[in-house]
Protein backbone atom coordinates (compact mmCIF):
# COMPACT_ATOMS: atom_id res chain seq x y z
CA UNK A 1 0.00 0.00 0.00
CA UNK A 2 2.43 2.69 1.29
CA UNK A 3 4.98 1.61 -2.07
CA UNK A 4 1.76 2.26 -4.79
CA UNK A 5 0.73 5.31 -3.13
CA UNK A 6 4.88 6.31 -3.38
CA UNK A 7 4.31 5.29 -7.23
CA UNK A 8 0.94 6.82 -7.12
CA UNK A 9 2.10 10.36 -6.50
CA UNK A 10 5.21 10.08 -8.57
CA UNK A 11 2.70 9.04 -11.50
CA UNK A 12 0.66 12.44 -11.08
CA UNK A 13 3.37 14.40 -11.41
CA UNK A 14 5.51 12.69 -14.20
CA UNK A 15 3.80 14.48 -17.32
CA UNK A 16 4.19 17.79 -15.53
CA UNK A 17 8.31 17.57 -15.05
CA UNK A 18 8.08 15.94 -18.91
CA UNK A 19 6.13 18.95 -20.28
CA UNK A 20 8.72 21.10 -18.23
CA UNK A 21 11.69 19.97 -19.18
CA UNK A 22 10.61 20.04 -23.44
CA UNK A 23 9.38 23.42 -22.79
CA UNK A 24 11.36 25.28 -20.34
CA UNK A 25 14.49 22.79 -19.46
CA UNK A 26 16.11 22.21 -22.85
CA UNK A 27 14.90 26.15 -24.55
CA UNK A 28 16.73 27.67 -21.52
CA UNK A 29 19.44 25.17 -21.43
CA UNK A 30 20.02 25.37 -25.62
CA UNK A 31 19.58 29.44 -24.95
CA UNK A 32 22.97 29.46 -23.05
CA UNK A 33 24.67 26.85 -25.28
CA UNK A 34 23.67 29.71 -28.18
CA UNK A 35 24.98 32.03 -25.88
CA UNK A 36 28.21 31.55 -25.80
CA UNK A 37 28.23 31.50 -29.57
CA UNK A 38 28.39 34.68 -32.35
CA UNK A 39 25.24 33.33 -33.73
CA UNK A 40 23.41 35.39 -36.26
CA UNK A 41 20.29 34.37 -37.69
CA UNK A 42 21.49 35.73 -40.85
CA UNK A 43 24.32 32.95 -41.21
CA UNK A 44 23.77 30.07 -38.39
CA UNK A 45 26.29 27.80 -40.46
CA UNK A 46 28.72 30.15 -39.55
CA UNK A 47 27.77 30.09 -35.74
CA UNK A 48 31.38 30.27 -33.59
CA UNK A 49 31.99 29.57 -30.62
CA UNK A 50 33.03 32.84 -28.10
CA UNK A 51 32.45 31.58 -24.70
CA UNK A 52 31.99 34.05 -22.42
CA UNK A 53 33.23 36.97 -24.60
CA UNK A 54 29.76 38.88 -25.25
CA UNK A 55 28.90 38.42 -21.29
CA UNK A 56 32.02 40.60 -21.04
CA UNK A 57 31.16 42.94 -23.64
CA UNK A 58 27.63 42.96 -22.66
CA UNK A 59 28.39 43.80 -19.05
CA UNK A 60 31.97 46.06 -19.89
CA UNK A 61 30.82 48.17 -22.87
CA UNK A 62 27.34 47.65 -23.84
CA UNK A 63 25.75 51.16 -23.94
CA UNK A 64 22.60 50.41 -25.33
CA UNK A 65 22.01 47.53 -22.56
CA UNK A 66 22.76 49.34 -19.55
CA UNK A 67 20.58 52.29 -20.81
CA UNK A 68 17.85 49.32 -21.38
CA UNK A 69 17.96 48.46 -17.65
CA UNK A 70 17.77 51.58 -16.40
CA UNK A 71 14.87 52.86 -18.45
CA UNK A 72 13.17 49.56 -17.32
CA UNK A 73 14.00 50.41 -14.00
CA UNK A 74 13.03 53.95 -13.70
CA UNK A 75 9.66 52.51 -15.54
CA UNK A 76 8.99 49.81 -12.97
CA UNK A 77 10.06 52.43 -9.90
CA UNK A 78 7.83 54.54 -11.37
CA UNK A 79 4.99 52.81 -12.03
CA UNK A 80 4.84 50.34 -9.09
CA UNK A 81 5.30 53.05 -6.77
CA UNK A 82 2.66 55.13 -8.05
CA UNK A 83 0.21 51.65 -8.33
CA UNK A 84 0.68 51.04 -4.77
CA UNK A 85 -0.27 54.33 -3.73
CA UNK A 86 -3.38 54.76 -5.84
CA UNK A 87 -4.12 50.71 -4.89
CA UNK A 88 -4.00 51.11 -1.18
CA UNK A 89 -5.95 54.43 -1.40
CA UNK A 90 -9.04 52.82 -3.23
CA UNK A 91 -8.51 49.84 -1.79
CA UNK A 92 -8.90 51.43 1.60
CA UNK A 93 -12.56 53.09 0.23
CA UNK A 94 -13.90 50.14 -1.04
CA UNK A 95 -12.94 48.05 2.22
CA UNK A 96 -14.89 50.72 4.30
CA UNK A 97 -18.38 48.80 4.59
CA UNK A 98 -20.54 52.05 4.43
CA UNK A 99 -18.92 52.50 0.73
CA UNK A 100 -22.17 53.36 -1.33
CA UNK A 101 -22.22 50.85 -4.56
CA UNK A 102 -19.10 48.84 -2.91
CA UNK A 103 -19.03 45.62 -4.86
CA UNK A 104 -20.40 46.99 -7.81
CA UNK A 105 -17.54 49.44 -8.31
CA UNK A 106 -15.04 46.53 -7.24
CA UNK A 107 -16.09 44.21 -9.93
CA UNK A 108 -16.32 47.72 -12.40
CA UNK A 109 -12.53 49.05 -11.29
CA UNK A 110 -10.60 45.71 -12.05
CA UNK A 111 -11.38 44.96 -15.38
CA UNK A 112 -8.13 47.15 -16.72
CA UNK A 113 -6.04 43.98 -15.31
CA UNK A 114 -7.81 41.47 -17.93
CA UNK A 115 -7.59 43.62 -21.06
CA UNK A 116 -4.91 42.82 -24.00
CA UNK A 117 -2.16 45.46 -23.44
CA UNK A 118 -1.45 46.02 -26.37
CA UNK A 119 -4.76 47.08 -27.08
CA UNK A 120 -4.38 49.46 -24.26
CA UNK A 121 -1.04 50.71 -25.47
CA UNK A 122 -2.75 51.70 -29.01
CA UNK A 123 -5.68 53.04 -27.29
CA UNK A 124 -3.38 55.55 -25.56
CA UNK A 125 -1.28 56.00 -28.02
CA UNK A 126 -4.47 57.44 -30.30
CA UNK A 127 -5.77 59.45 -27.37
CA UNK A 128 -2.69 60.76 -26.40
CA UNK A 129 -1.57 61.88 -29.99
CA UNK A 130 -0.87 65.13 -30.48
CA UNK A 131 -2.80 65.71 -33.68
CA UNK A 132 -5.89 63.18 -33.40
CA UNK A 133 -5.73 62.40 -29.49
CA UNK A 134 -8.90 63.90 -27.29
CA UNK A 135 -6.66 64.25 -24.33
CA UNK A 136 -4.28 67.19 -25.60
CA UNK A 137 -6.87 68.89 -27.50
CA UNK A 138 -8.77 68.87 -24.72
CA UNK A 139 -5.94 69.82 -22.26
CA UNK A 140 -5.32 72.81 -25.23
CA UNK A 141 -8.58 74.06 -24.79
CA UNK A 142 -7.32 75.03 -21.31
CA UNK A 143 -4.05 76.26 -22.31
CA UNK A 144 -1.68 73.33 -21.38
CA UNK A 145 0.06 72.12 -24.19
CA UNK A 146 2.12 68.69 -23.44
CA UNK A 147 3.88 66.06 -25.64
CA UNK A 148 3.32 63.29 -23.80
CA UNK A 149 5.54 61.15 -26.22
CA UNK A 150 8.93 64.02 -26.25
CA UNK A 151 12.43 62.50 -25.62
CA UNK A 152 11.49 63.52 -22.18
CA UNK A 153 8.25 62.33 -21.40
CA UNK A 154 7.32 59.37 -23.14
CA UNK A 155 8.95 57.05 -20.71
CA UNK A 156 7.08 58.45 -17.67
CA UNK A 157 3.78 58.29 -20.19
CA UNK A 158 4.29 54.73 -20.63
CA UNK A 159 4.77 54.39 -16.81
CA UNK A 160 1.18 55.85 -16.55
CA UNK A 161 -0.39 53.71 -19.06
CA UNK A 162 1.07 51.00 -16.70
CA UNK A 163 -0.34 52.73 -13.47
CA UNK A 164 -3.88 52.27 -15.38
CA UNK A 165 -4.36 48.64 -16.38
CA UNK A 166 -2.07 47.72 -13.52
CA UNK A 167 -3.68 49.76 -10.72
CA UNK A 168 -6.31 46.88 -10.28
CA UNK A 169 -4.32 44.41 -9.46
CA UNK A 170 -2.62 46.14 -6.78
CA UNK A 171 -6.40 46.68 -5.24
CA UNK A 172 -7.39 43.19 -5.62
CA UNK A 173 -4.48 42.00 -3.76
CA UNK A 174 -4.42 44.66 -1.04
CA UNK A 175 -8.18 44.50 -0.63
CA UNK A 176 -7.94 40.53 0.22
CA UNK A 177 -5.10 41.65 2.83
CA UNK A 178 -7.97 44.30 4.39
CA UNK A 179 -10.33 41.73 4.39
CA UNK A 180 -7.82 39.26 6.02
CA UNK A 181 -7.22 41.08 9.34
CA UNK A 182 -8.40 40.21 12.31
CA UNK A 183 -11.37 43.09 13.84
CA UNK A 184 -10.43 42.90 17.79
CA UNK A 185 -7.19 45.34 17.58
CA UNK A 186 -9.39 47.75 15.26
CA UNK A 187 -12.05 47.19 17.82
CA UNK A 188 -9.63 48.08 20.74
CA UNK A 189 -8.28 51.20 18.66
CA UNK A 190 -11.84 52.94 18.25
CA UNK A 191 -12.69 52.32 22.17
CA UNK A 192 -9.26 54.18 22.94
CA UNK A 193 -10.69 56.90 21.06
CA UNK A 194 -7.35 56.73 17.94
CA UNK A 195 -8.19 59.13 15.00
CA UNK A 196 -8.78 57.13 11.52
CA UNK A 197 -4.99 58.59 10.50
CA UNK A 198 -3.25 56.92 13.44
CA UNK A 199 -5.27 53.45 13.20
CA UNK A 200 -3.56 53.46 9.70
CA UNK A 201 -0.31 54.42 10.53
CA UNK A 202 0.32 52.44 13.50
CA UNK A 203 -2.69 49.16 12.86
CA UNK A 204 -3.66 49.25 9.16
CA UNK A 205 0.15 49.87 7.49
CA UNK A 206 2.08 47.59 9.75
CA UNK A 207 -0.31 44.55 9.82
CA UNK A 208 -0.79 44.91 5.97
CA UNK A 209 2.99 44.91 5.66
CA UNK A 210 3.13 41.44 4.16
CA UNK A 211 0.35 41.55 1.36
CA UNK A 212 1.83 45.14 0.49
CA UNK A 213 5.60 42.68 -0.01
CA UNK A 214 4.45 40.21 -2.15
CA UNK A 215 1.78 42.72 -4.05
CA UNK A 216 4.66 44.90 -5.03
CA UNK A 217 7.24 42.29 -5.82
CA UNK A 218 4.81 40.19 -8.54
CA UNK A 219 3.59 43.47 -10.05
CA UNK A 220 7.56 44.21 -9.93
CA UNK A 221 8.42 41.20 -12.07
CA UNK A 222 5.71 41.40 -14.00
CA UNK A 223 6.73 45.28 -15.03
CA UNK A 224 9.80 44.16 -15.94
CA UNK A 225 8.36 42.20 -18.88
CA UNK A 226 6.71 45.63 -20.31
CA UNK A 227 6.69 45.11 -24.52
CA UNK A 228 3.30 46.06 -25.69
CA UNK A 229 3.06 49.74 -24.65
CA UNK A 230 6.79 50.15 -25.98
CA UNK A 231 6.15 48.35 -29.42
CA UNK A 232 2.48 49.92 -29.79
CA UNK A 233 3.31 53.34 -29.06
CA UNK A 234 7.12 54.03 -29.17
CA UNK A 235 9.47 51.27 -30.53
CA UNK A 236 12.38 52.31 -28.29
CA UNK A 237 12.18 55.89 -29.31
CA UNK A 238 12.65 59.12 -29.25
CA UNK A 239 16.84 58.22 -29.71
CA UNK A 240 16.60 54.86 -27.22
CA UNK A 241 14.67 56.75 -24.56
CA UNK A 242 12.40 54.29 -24.12
CA UNK A 243 14.12 51.01 -25.10
CA UNK A 244 13.15 48.33 -21.83
CA UNK A 245 15.21 45.28 -21.71
CA UNK A 246 12.58 43.54 -23.33
CA UNK A 247 12.30 45.21 -26.08
CA UNK A 248 15.96 45.69 -26.59
CA UNK A 249 16.59 41.86 -26.39
CA UNK A 250 13.78 41.74 -29.48
CA UNK A 251 15.87 44.11 -31.30
CA UNK A 252 19.01 42.25 -30.90
CA UNK A 253 17.95 39.61 -31.49
CA UNK A 254 14.69 39.77 -33.95
CA UNK A 255 15.46 42.82 -35.84
CA UNK A 256 19.71 42.82 -35.91
CA UNK A 257 19.26 39.51 -35.94
CA UNK A 258 22.38 38.64 -33.23
CA UNK A 259 21.27 35.64 -31.52
CA UNK A 260 24.32 34.93 -29.74
CA UNK A 261 24.23 38.19 -27.95
CA UNK A 262 20.30 38.45 -27.09
CA UNK A 263 21.12 35.13 -25.20
CA UNK A 264 23.47 36.49 -23.30
CA UNK A 265 21.62 39.43 -22.66
CA UNK A 266 18.66 37.31 -21.36
CA UNK A 267 20.73 34.78 -19.17
CA UNK A 268 21.89 38.78 -17.80
CA UNK A 269 18.28 39.58 -17.25
CA UNK A 270 17.56 36.68 -15.38
CA UNK A 271 20.53 36.87 -12.92
CA UNK A 272 18.40 40.53 -11.73
CA UNK A 273 15.01 39.10 -12.13
CA UNK A 274 16.15 35.91 -9.82
CA UNK A 275 17.19 38.17 -7.22
CA UNK A 276 13.57 39.65 -6.89
CA UNK A 277 12.21 36.58 -7.03
CA UNK A 278 14.22 35.34 -3.53
CA UNK A 279 12.75 38.46 -2.63
CA UNK A 280 8.84 37.60 -3.07
CA UNK A 281 9.77 33.65 -1.60
CA UNK A 282 10.50 34.87 1.68
CA UNK A 283 7.99 37.85 1.62
CA UNK A 284 5.52 34.74 0.67
CA UNK A 285 6.87 32.81 3.14
CA UNK A 286 6.29 35.40 6.14
CA UNK A 287 2.76 35.43 4.69
CA UNK A 288 2.26 31.94 5.03
CA UNK A 289 3.78 32.41 8.24
CA UNK A 290 1.99 34.91 9.36
CA UNK A 291 -1.49 33.56 8.73
CA UNK A 292 -0.84 30.20 10.65
CA UNK B 1 -28.26 62.20 5.99
CA UNK B 2 -25.35 62.76 7.81
CA UNK B 3 -23.76 59.18 6.45
CA UNK B 4 -24.88 60.34 2.98
CA UNK B 5 -22.73 63.30 3.63
CA UNK B 6 -19.90 61.47 4.48
CA UNK B 7 -19.86 59.15 1.84
CA UNK B 8 -20.32 61.61 -1.19
CA UNK B 9 -16.47 62.32 -1.27
CA UNK B 10 -16.39 58.32 -1.02
CA UNK B 11 -18.60 58.30 -4.36
CA UNK B 12 -17.32 61.14 -5.70
CA UNK B 13 -13.29 59.74 -5.94
CA UNK B 14 -14.29 56.27 -6.56
CA UNK B 15 -16.70 57.58 -9.63
CA UNK B 16 -14.12 59.81 -11.41
CA UNK B 17 -11.73 56.40 -11.24
CA UNK B 18 -14.15 54.67 -12.53
CA UNK B 19 -14.24 57.50 -15.44
CA UNK B 20 -10.79 57.23 -16.22
CA UNK B 21 -10.86 53.06 -16.42
CA UNK B 22 -14.25 53.81 -18.58
CA UNK B 23 -12.95 56.71 -21.11
CA UNK B 24 -10.85 54.80 -23.38
CA UNK B 25 -12.55 52.15 -23.95
CA UNK B 26 -16.32 54.37 -24.66
CA UNK B 27 -13.63 56.77 -27.04
CA UNK B 28 -12.34 53.86 -28.97
CA UNK B 29 -15.80 52.48 -29.62
CA UNK B 30 -16.90 56.05 -30.54
CA UNK B 31 -13.82 56.21 -33.19
CA UNK B 32 -15.29 53.02 -34.15
CA UNK B 33 -18.52 54.61 -35.51
CA UNK B 34 -16.79 57.48 -37.27
CA UNK B 35 -15.78 58.29 -40.86
CA UNK B 36 -12.04 59.30 -41.26
CA UNK B 37 -13.57 63.13 -41.69
CA UNK B 38 -14.39 62.90 -37.88
CA UNK B 39 -11.66 60.84 -36.98
CA UNK B 40 -9.34 63.56 -38.03
CA UNK B 41 -10.91 66.59 -35.68
CA UNK B 42 -10.45 64.87 -32.32
CA UNK B 43 -12.94 66.23 -30.88
CA UNK B 44 -16.10 65.81 -33.08
CA UNK B 45 -19.13 64.74 -31.26
CA UNK B 46 -20.78 66.04 -33.94
CA UNK B 47 -20.74 63.24 -36.57
CA UNK B 48 -23.18 60.60 -37.92
CA UNK B 49 -22.39 57.07 -36.83
CA UNK B 50 -21.44 54.70 -39.66
CA UNK B 51 -21.17 51.05 -39.48
CA UNK B 52 -18.36 51.06 -42.11
CA UNK B 53 -15.37 50.23 -39.91
CA UNK B 54 -17.24 47.67 -38.62
CA UNK B 55 -18.01 46.00 -42.09
CA UNK B 56 -14.77 46.17 -43.14
CA UNK B 57 -13.24 44.67 -39.84
CA UNK B 58 -15.36 41.70 -39.79
CA UNK B 59 -16.38 41.00 -43.87
CA UNK B 60 -12.99 42.49 -45.34
CA UNK B 61 -10.32 41.60 -42.87
CA UNK B 62 -8.41 38.71 -41.29
CA UNK B 63 -9.89 39.92 -37.86
CA UNK B 64 -12.12 36.79 -37.88
CA UNK B 65 -9.66 34.44 -38.86
CA UNK B 66 -7.38 35.72 -36.27
CA UNK B 67 -9.79 35.34 -33.66
CA UNK B 68 -10.52 31.92 -34.48
CA UNK B 69 -6.68 31.16 -34.10
CA UNK B 70 -6.53 33.02 -30.90
CA UNK B 71 -9.62 30.99 -29.34
CA UNK B 72 -7.87 27.94 -31.09
CA UNK B 73 -4.41 28.49 -29.29
CA UNK B 74 -5.88 29.50 -25.99
CA UNK B 75 -8.31 26.39 -25.60
CA UNK B 76 -5.39 23.94 -26.29
CA UNK B 77 -3.17 25.51 -24.13
CA UNK B 78 -5.68 25.77 -20.84
CA UNK B 79 -6.81 21.91 -22.17
CA UNK B 80 -3.01 20.99 -21.67
CA UNK B 81 -2.30 23.34 -18.98
CA UNK B 82 -5.28 21.63 -16.51
CA UNK B 83 -4.85 18.09 -17.71
CA UNK B 84 -0.78 18.13 -16.88
CA UNK B 85 -0.90 20.54 -14.22
CA UNK B 86 -3.88 19.47 -12.23
CA UNK B 87 -2.61 15.78 -10.96
CA UNK B 88 0.61 17.16 -10.26
CA UNK B 89 -0.94 20.15 -8.39
CA UNK B 90 -2.85 17.48 -6.72
CA UNK B 91 0.41 15.99 -5.58
CA UNK B 92 2.29 18.84 -3.95
CA UNK B 93 -0.97 19.80 -2.10
CA UNK B 94 -1.87 16.15 -0.84
CA UNK B 95 1.81 14.51 -0.51
CA UNK B 96 4.06 17.74 -0.59
CA UNK B 97 6.35 15.87 -3.25
CA UNK B 98 9.47 17.72 -3.77
CA UNK B 99 9.19 20.13 -0.82
CA UNK B 100 8.04 23.90 -1.17
CA UNK B 101 11.69 24.00 -3.38
CA UNK B 102 9.88 22.44 -6.01
CA UNK B 103 6.58 24.33 -5.66
CA UNK B 104 8.27 27.36 -5.67
CA UNK B 105 10.43 26.50 -8.81
CA UNK B 106 7.08 25.92 -10.49
CA UNK B 107 6.89 29.58 -9.32
CA UNK B 108 9.62 30.67 -10.37
CA UNK B 109 9.16 29.42 -14.19
CA UNK B 110 5.97 31.41 -14.59
CA UNK B 111 8.29 34.84 -13.67
CA UNK B 112 10.53 33.90 -16.21
CA UNK B 113 10.32 37.04 -18.88
CA UNK B 114 9.13 35.71 -21.77
CA UNK B 115 12.62 37.65 -23.19
CA UNK B 116 15.01 34.86 -22.26
CA UNK B 117 12.85 32.23 -24.19
CA UNK B 118 11.83 33.43 -27.12
CA UNK B 119 15.37 33.02 -28.53
CA UNK B 120 15.23 29.08 -27.94
CA UNK B 121 11.71 28.75 -28.87
CA UNK B 122 12.05 30.43 -32.34
CA UNK B 123 15.35 28.42 -32.78
CA UNK B 124 13.45 24.96 -31.93
CA UNK B 125 10.37 25.84 -34.27
CA UNK B 126 12.23 26.71 -37.34
CA UNK B 127 14.19 23.06 -37.38
CA UNK B 128 10.75 20.95 -36.18
CA UNK B 129 9.05 23.51 -39.45
CA UNK B 130 6.96 24.70 -36.55
CA UNK B 131 7.04 28.05 -37.30
CA UNK B 132 3.83 29.72 -38.58
CA UNK B 133 1.78 27.53 -36.77
CA UNK B 134 -0.67 27.61 -33.94
CA UNK B 135 1.60 24.91 -32.12
CA UNK B 136 4.48 26.76 -31.63
CA UNK B 137 2.49 29.27 -30.14
CA UNK B 138 0.46 26.93 -27.87
CA UNK B 139 4.25 25.44 -27.00
CA UNK B 140 5.16 29.21 -25.89
CA UNK B 141 2.55 29.90 -24.02
CA UNK B 142 2.58 26.38 -21.51
CA UNK B 143 5.73 28.00 -20.77
CA UNK B 144 3.83 30.73 -18.46
CA UNK B 145 0.44 29.02 -18.16
CA UNK B 146 1.14 25.61 -17.00
CA UNK B 147 3.49 26.94 -14.26
CA UNK B 148 0.93 29.15 -13.19
CA UNK B 149 -2.42 26.64 -13.69
CA UNK B 150 -0.53 24.27 -11.48
CA UNK B 151 0.20 27.13 -8.54
CA UNK B 152 -3.24 28.05 -8.46
CA UNK B 153 -4.87 24.44 -8.44
CA UNK B 154 -2.83 23.74 -5.75
CA UNK B 155 -4.38 26.38 -3.30
CA UNK B 156 -7.65 25.05 -4.71
CA UNK B 157 -6.81 21.31 -3.44
CA UNK B 158 -5.37 22.43 -0.30
CA UNK B 159 -9.30 23.80 0.50
CA UNK B 160 -10.82 20.15 -0.43
CA UNK B 161 -11.02 18.17 2.99
CA UNK B 162 -9.28 15.08 3.23
CA UNK B 163 -11.78 12.89 4.50
CA UNK B 164 -13.08 12.90 1.68
CA UNK B 165 -11.01 10.61 -0.63
CA UNK B 166 -10.16 9.02 2.40
CA UNK B 167 -14.26 7.85 2.76
CA UNK B 168 -13.84 6.96 -1.16
CA UNK B 169 -10.84 4.75 -0.56
CA UNK B 170 -12.72 3.11 2.40
CA UNK B 171 -15.48 2.38 -0.08
CA UNK B 172 -13.17 0.21 -2.31
CA UNK B 173 -11.83 3.09 -4.57
CA UNK B 174 -8.24 3.48 -5.51
CA UNK B 175 -6.40 6.26 -5.19
CA UNK B 176 -6.65 7.22 -8.71
CA UNK B 177 -10.84 7.08 -8.88
CA UNK B 178 -10.76 8.85 -5.98
CA UNK B 179 -8.53 11.65 -7.42
CA UNK B 180 -10.87 11.64 -10.40
CA UNK B 181 -14.56 10.51 -8.62
CA UNK B 182 -14.32 12.83 -5.80
CA UNK B 183 -11.45 15.22 -5.60
CA UNK B 184 -11.66 16.85 -8.84
CA UNK B 185 -15.25 17.47 -9.18
CA UNK B 186 -14.99 19.14 -5.70
CA UNK B 187 -12.95 21.79 -6.98
CA UNK B 188 -14.83 22.49 -10.42
CA UNK B 189 -15.38 25.87 -9.72
CA UNK B 190 -11.50 26.66 -8.93
CA UNK B 191 -10.61 24.68 -12.11
CA UNK B 192 -13.25 26.83 -14.26
CA UNK B 193 -11.72 30.00 -12.89
CA UNK B 194 -7.92 29.11 -13.31
CA UNK B 195 -8.75 27.82 -17.42
CA UNK B 196 -10.28 30.88 -17.89
CA UNK B 197 -7.75 33.40 -16.21
CA UNK B 198 -4.93 31.12 -18.29
CA UNK B 199 -7.28 32.01 -21.22
CA UNK B 200 -6.74 35.59 -20.71
CA UNK B 201 -2.95 34.87 -21.10
CA UNK B 202 -2.92 33.87 -23.85
CA UNK B 203 -5.40 35.44 -25.65
CA UNK B 204 -3.38 38.89 -24.53
CA UNK B 205 -0.12 37.62 -25.60
CA UNK B 206 1.42 39.88 -28.33
CA UNK B 207 5.56 38.94 -27.82
CA UNK B 208 5.71 35.33 -28.50
CA UNK B 209 2.37 35.12 -31.34
CA UNK B 210 4.26 38.63 -33.17
CA UNK B 211 7.90 36.31 -33.52
CA UNK B 212 6.44 32.75 -33.99
CA UNK B 213 2.98 32.91 -36.07
CA UNK B 214 3.14 34.48 -39.58
CA UNK B 215 0.79 35.21 -41.91
CA UNK B 216 -2.04 32.04 -41.00
CA UNK B 217 -1.32 32.01 -37.40
CA UNK B 218 -1.24 34.87 -36.44
CA UNK B 219 -3.65 35.58 -33.27
CA UNK B 220 -5.55 38.61 -32.48
CA UNK B 221 -3.26 41.02 -30.75
CA UNK B 222 -0.86 40.24 -33.93
CA UNK B 223 -3.66 41.41 -35.90
CA UNK B 224 -4.61 44.54 -34.09
CA UNK B 225 -0.90 45.72 -33.72
CA UNK B 226 -0.86 45.49 -37.30
CA UNK B 227 -3.67 48.14 -38.31
CA UNK B 228 -1.10 50.85 -36.94
CA UNK B 229 1.42 50.75 -39.84
CA UNK B 230 -1.00 52.33 -42.08
CA UNK B 231 -1.00 55.04 -39.95
CA UNK B 232 -4.46 57.58 -39.60
CA UNK B 233 -5.64 55.87 -42.38
CA UNK B 234 -7.09 52.99 -40.49
CA UNK B 235 -7.58 54.30 -37.22
CA UNK B 236 -11.34 53.39 -37.44
CA UNK B 237 -10.81 49.86 -37.99
CA UNK B 238 -8.22 49.64 -35.27
CA UNK B 239 -10.57 50.55 -32.95
CA UNK B 240 -13.31 48.10 -33.98
CA UNK B 241 -10.65 45.51 -33.38
CA UNK B 242 -9.42 46.84 -30.38
CA UNK B 243 -13.19 46.50 -29.28
CA UNK B 244 -13.34 42.91 -30.43
CA UNK B 245 -10.19 41.92 -28.51
CA UNK B 246 -11.47 43.26 -24.89
CA UNK B 247 -15.04 42.64 -24.48
CA UNK B 248 -14.45 39.04 -23.95
CA UNK B 249 -11.87 39.92 -21.35
CA UNK B 250 -14.15 42.67 -20.21
CA UNK B 251 -16.43 39.61 -19.46
CA UNK B 252 -13.93 36.79 -18.38
CA UNK B 253 -12.82 39.12 -15.92
CA UNK B 254 -16.53 39.09 -13.96
CA UNK B 255 -16.22 35.53 -13.77
CA UNK B 256 -12.61 34.98 -12.60
CA UNK B 257 -12.19 37.92 -9.91
CA UNK B 258 -13.47 36.18 -6.78
CA UNK B 259 -10.96 33.05 -7.54
CA UNK B 260 -8.04 35.62 -8.31
CA UNK B 261 -6.65 36.14 -5.09
CA UNK B 262 -7.12 32.64 -3.65
CA UNK B 263 -4.95 30.92 -7.22
CA UNK B 264 -2.69 33.62 -6.22
CA UNK B 265 -2.13 32.13 -3.08
CA UNK B 266 -2.08 29.20 -4.58
CA UNK B 267 0.88 27.19 -2.65
CA UNK B 268 2.08 29.45 -0.62
CA UNK B 269 -0.71 29.68 2.18
CA UNK B 270 -1.42 26.80 4.40
CA UNK B 271 2.21 25.35 2.87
Amino acid sequence: MLRSLFAFKYRLLFPLLLVIALILGYPLAYSFWVSLHDYRLTAIAQARWVGLEQYFTILAQNASFWNALRNTVIFVGVAVGLELGLGLWLALLLHRKTTLFRNFFRSALLVPMFVTPIAVGLMFRFLLNSQLGVVPAVLRAFGIEVDWFSARNALLTLALIDVWQWTPFMVLLLLAGLESLPEEPFEAAKVDGASSLQTFWHLTLPMLRPTIMAAVIIRMLDAFKVYEYVYAITRGGPGESTETIQYHIYRVGFLYFRLGEASAMSYVLIAVILVLVIMLFYALRRESLAQR
Amino acid sequence: MRRLQRELPVLFALSLALGLVAFPYAWTLLTSLKTEAAINRALALDFTPTLLNWRAVLFESNIPLQMRNSLLVGLLTVSLALLVGAPAAYAFSRFGVGGSGLRFAILAAQMLPPATLIVPLFLIMYSLQLLDSLWAVVAAHLTFILPLATWFLIGFFDDVPRDLEEQAMVDGCTPWQAFYKVVLPGIRPGLAATGLFGFVLSWNDLFYALLLTGKNSATLPVGVAGFWTFRGIEMGRMSAAIILAVVPMVFASFFVQKYLVRGIGGGAIKG
